[in-house]
């Protein structure tokens, strides 16, 4: 086992350096990178335009502005003050020492950006991911117990309906249910956007209190695909030779239910919840670009647009990475719910 | 309980510890690579605290609120934009300028709601009889207040300007924009602690709007804090105060940033106007158009910024929002191709001003902004409609298809056999282009109606703002002549009446990529008029030649305004004394008041 996570790891890293080759070219090919110098109307023009790729280094050719966000330039000189002769010396270290370069809009370390908010985007997506996986479970199972009763006619009807929403029509209709019409009619409300309101301040409660409406957004389509997903699975395990074998030896529902079904019908579960994980460090970006959610789906929005290299390219790294390691953390996960995988 | 049961769910708690230790770490790694200041209270701690919450709910509550309660009299605005740092010298960006006006307010000259220059930091606004201008109109002498201090109680003085000029001519800095430092101004001095000159190269009318002024963002930097960071690093970019500006001069100073949420700004007790009535102005980055209206319906944001004319009728009836229509300087134009050019050719019946006046005659304009527009504006007389330089004598060309039909048929373009005029066996079809943008291409479409009942066809083409606006070196469509009429919306170097669209050194070409004449109109006389206005630093004598020029453009119809585009606001009725500049909205925030 420890062998086989090691070889697994070995095998990330040509694949991530591919990924960042990729991504690099694409980024850089994608729009003008002097768009956030720009005012109102227009484009960096003329002389500033000049200047300004000068001393960004987009002068450079492509090749040498990937080894230099790979690898730095503190071991070069390069040309600041556009005379013709490199003569001040560089100041990156390059990610694979660790500095994930500086924001041309924000003037920023990159990971500073990060770092302020990653913790609001967990915070969002993985309470969200809790209650999908528990209501999804809890519905998927009572639907597969009680094929086509009452209940299970409802859930799969309102989950056709869930899962067909587009998230801005959902995201708007819950902020003019709970947040607009409550309010008006004098009732209790959910905050229409925002974290916090600001004459309280940002305490624990207003925070949980105005992440109710991102969370209903996020959960109630995801609790209609899986709920789904776990219904058939259910139903699929329930017909098989062993389930009959345990009925018949006389054990009670709720084992059969648990022990048997379950289990076996989990594995394909983990598979997908293992995919969501790594990409919950991405964050949702209409979710929190309707809410107003400080999270990171809107950071690489944002960034986008301005062609901001050093963060893009920072912010895509650290979802390839956790994406690789759930993807190794899920096939370690099955061994424990299935002993007929073994690796080696 | 079932042992599998639970073993999955030690397996999501053990997954939750790891995101959280990631999530822990990532903070942590920061300060080695930005110093740490007191600055930006970075909300590391509260975040983090409901991270947990998932594994533990029962622990949120618990928690001792640590974030305190701000209170008094708190202004929200909803920003559909954020800033990108909090630097004159790196951004440019609409929504950052307008915050100098709350934490930097330095400027030289200031606009008030009618966009009239007011004396700021300047005790009185330099003029030639006032000595404040020389004869030749190349040295400007700013006599500066000396009541005005920093937050930290150092005196703003002429060295902050000559300091600021340093730093925007550094090769060391990336700043966003040397213009027009690194062109007209040939140094900035301190003659005294309170008197500032700034020497041109030739004289300079646009001074108002460019030299140390928040119209484009080159207002003052405090130099006993940033001389220092300069010396150390040998930049400014990295600068903490870039980010952080803890030291300000304005009615409201500088108190939190948190990335993607928030803004704050707490009343300065010590601003030389007097203490703020407002304790603090609060931005909520609401990036989402109809989540912005949504929180202005449920009075969730005092102050909304870009409102749609759409949205405009149903907000008027909630009774609880004023809408303010703030003159931008922004105009919705048409422009004609004139060149003559092959690469760049455009139809030649556009060379005869008859034709261009009977296009414009066979469309009711009034009518467009009526039903596109809600009424809310309407066609712009002149380029500079809302300025001091507006000529109030200009007559609008009137919606009149007999009178185009008249034009055309003398000007040679009789009407064919399908309804299409021609002359000489060229069709009288136009190239119609303009931006994606929704309101922009139901204008097109009943323009095209319009001109079909006078005989003239339409070719209608849509490009996105992105590649509509690219420059001839970018391969732009209008840059590069690739239209015969063009939609698009421009302004002077608002409130400053300066342009440089219309001189025939701006036509771009292989020789000039960037040039900024796309209608590739070049008429000497206009040419001249341009460059004798841009010298002319009498104002009175300036607004005179502004006149002529107006009277030129509208004689041979070389520009169009289909409307007038002014910023339109939602201002909160519990708002009082909200005066919005179209040049630097927040000029009075010291002004806003909040009742309850």
């Amino acid at each position: 086992m420890g062998r086989y996570i090691i070889r697994r790891l070995l095998q990330a890293i040509p694949l991530l350096f591919l990924i960042s080759i990729i991504v690099f070219v694409l980024i850089m090919n994608m729009g003008d990178p002097l768009v956030s110098f720009a005012g109102r109307n227009g484009q960096v023009k003329g002389k500033d335009r000049e200047r300004l790729i000068r001393q960004l280094g987009l002068d450079q050719p492509l090749y040498m502005q990937y080894i230099v966000w790979l690898i730095g330039n503190d071991w070069m000189k390069i040309d600041a003050n556009g005379d013709g002769t490199p003569d001040t010396p560089g100041e990156r270290r390059g990610v694979l020492r660790g500095d994930l370069g500086t924001s041309v809009v924000t003037k920023q370390p990159v990971l500073k950006m990060i770092g302020d908010r990653l913790p609001n985007t967990l915070l969002l997506m993985f309470t969200a991911e809790i209650v999908i996986i528990v209501f999804a479970l809890l519905l998927g199972i009572l639907s597969a117990v009680g094929q086509y009763s009452w209940y299970d006619n409802l859930f799969t009807g309102l989950s056709f309906v869930g899962f067909s929403m587009p998230v801005p029509l959902l995201a708007l209709g819950l902020i003019y249910i709970f947040g607009v019409y409550l309010k008006r009619a004098g009732l209790p409300y959910f905050p229409t956007v925002g974290m916090f309101e600001p004459s309280v301040g940002k305490t624990p409660e207003q925070v949980l209190w105005h992440m109710a409406l991102p969370i209903a957004t996020l959960a109630i389509i995801s609790i209609a695909a899986y709920s789904r997903f776990i219904r058939s699975n259910m139903l699929e395990v329930s017909s098989q030779d062993y389930m009959r074998t345990a009925r018949s030896k006389g054990l009670s529902e709720r084992l059969i239910l648990f022990k048997h079904a379950l289990k076996n019908a989990a594995l394909p579960i983990v598979t997908l919840i293992g995919l969501d994980l790594g990409f919950l460090l991405a964050g949702a970006l209409v979710t929190e670009t309707i809410f107003s959610w400080p999270g990171m789906g809107r950071l690489f929005y944002d960034h986008a647009v301005k062609s901001d290299l050093p963060v893009l390219m920072g912010i895509l790294m650290l979802i390839s990475v956790s994406v690789v390691f759930f993807q190794i953390v899920t096939d370690v996960t099955y061994t424990f719910l299935d002993p007929r995988i073994r690796y080696h | 309980m079932n042992c599998v049961f639970s073993k999955r769910n030690l397996m999501l708690l053990a997954l939750g510890a790891i995101i959280a230790l990631m999530a822990a770490c990532a903070p942590a790694v920061a300060p080695t690579t930005a110093p740490p200041t007191a600055a930006p209270a970075q909300p590391t701690a509260a975040p983090a605290q409901p991270t947990a919450a998932p594994a533990q709910p029962t622990a949120v509550p618990a928690q001792p609120t640590s974030a305190p309660s701000t209170g008094g009299k708190v202004i929200s605005i909803a920003y559909t934009q954020e800033p990108n740092n909090l630097s004159p010298l790196y951004t440019n960006q609409w929504f950052t300028a307008n915050l100098f006006d709350l934490f930097l307010a330095n400027a030289l000259i200031t606009f008030n709601d009618k966009n009239e220059p007011l004396p700021w930091i300047a005790q009185e606004i330099p003029s030639i009889e006032n000595g404040g201008i020389s004869a030749d109109g190349k040295v400007i002498t700013f006599k500066l207040r000396d009541d005005v201090k920093w937050s930290d109680g150092v005196p703003l003085t002429a060295d902050d300007y000559v300091f600021t000029w340093q730093m925007v001519m550094s090769d060391k800095n990336t700043v966003t924009s040397r213009d027009p430092f690194d062109s007209v101004v040939d140094k900035v001095e301190a003659t005294d602690p309170h008197t500032l000159v700034v020497t041109f190269k030739e004289p300079y009318a646009p001074w108002m709007t460019t030299i140390f002024s928040r119209v484009n963002s080159s207002v003052a930097l405090p130099k006993h804090i940033l001389e220092p960071v300069f010396q150390k690093d040998g930049t400014l970019d990295n600068a903490e105060w870039n980010r952080a500006p803890t030291v300000g001069v304005g009615p409201f100073l500088f108190k939190e940033w948190e990335t993607g949420s928030h803004l704050t700004f707490q009343a300065n007790p010590d601003f030389w106007m007097g203490k703020p009535k407002a304790d603090q102005i609060f931005f909520r980055i609401v990036p989402d158009d109809a989540a912005q209206l949504a929180a202005i319906k449920a009075g969730d944001v005092d102050i909304g910024v870009f409102i749609s004319p759409s949205d405009v009728p149903e907000l008027e009836k909630l009774g609880t929002v004023d809408i303010a229509k703030v003159q931008s300087g922004y105009k919705e134009s048409w422009y004609f191709n004139m060149s003559a050019d092959e690469a760049t050719k455009g139809h030649p019946a556009l060379q005869d001003a008859n034709v261009r006046r009977a296009i414009v005659m066979a469309v009711d304009r009034d009518k467009i902004d009526q039903e596109l527009l809600y009424g809310l504006t309407k066609p712009a007389l002149t380029f500079w409609d809302g300025m001091a330089q507006a000529d109030p004598n200009i007559e609008p060309i009137k919606y009149d298809p007999e009178g185009a039909k008249k034009l055309l048929d003398d000007a040679g373009w009789k009407v064919g056999a399908d309804g299409i005029r021609e002359k000489d066996g060229e069709k009288l079809k136009l190239r119609y282009l303009t931006t994606t943008r929704e309101v922009r291409k139901n204008t097109q479409a009943i323009v095209q109606q319009a001109w079909k009942a006078v005989g003239i066809d339409a070719d209608l083409v849509t490009h996105p703002s992105d590649v509509f606006f690219n420059s001839f070196g970018d391969k732009g469509p209008v840059a590069t002549g690739q239209y015969d009429v063009a939609q698009w919306s421009n302004s002077p170097k608002f409130p400053d009446p300066d342009t440089v669209d219309w001189l025939c050194s701006e036509i771009p070409s292989e020789a000039n990529p960037p040039g900024n004449n796309w209608e590739f109109i070049c008429d000497k006389d206009l040419d001249a008029l341009f460059q004798q206005q841009a010298r002319t630093v009498d104002a009175k004598a300036r607004t005179e030649l502004f006149f002529q020029i107006q009277k030129m453009i509208a004689d041979k119809v070389y520009w169009v305004s289909i409307w007038d585009d002014p910023d339109l606001w939602t201002i909160s009725k519990k708002l009082t004394d909200v005066k919005f500049s179209g040049a630097t909205p927040f000029w009075n925030a010291y002004q806003w008041d909040k009742t309850q």
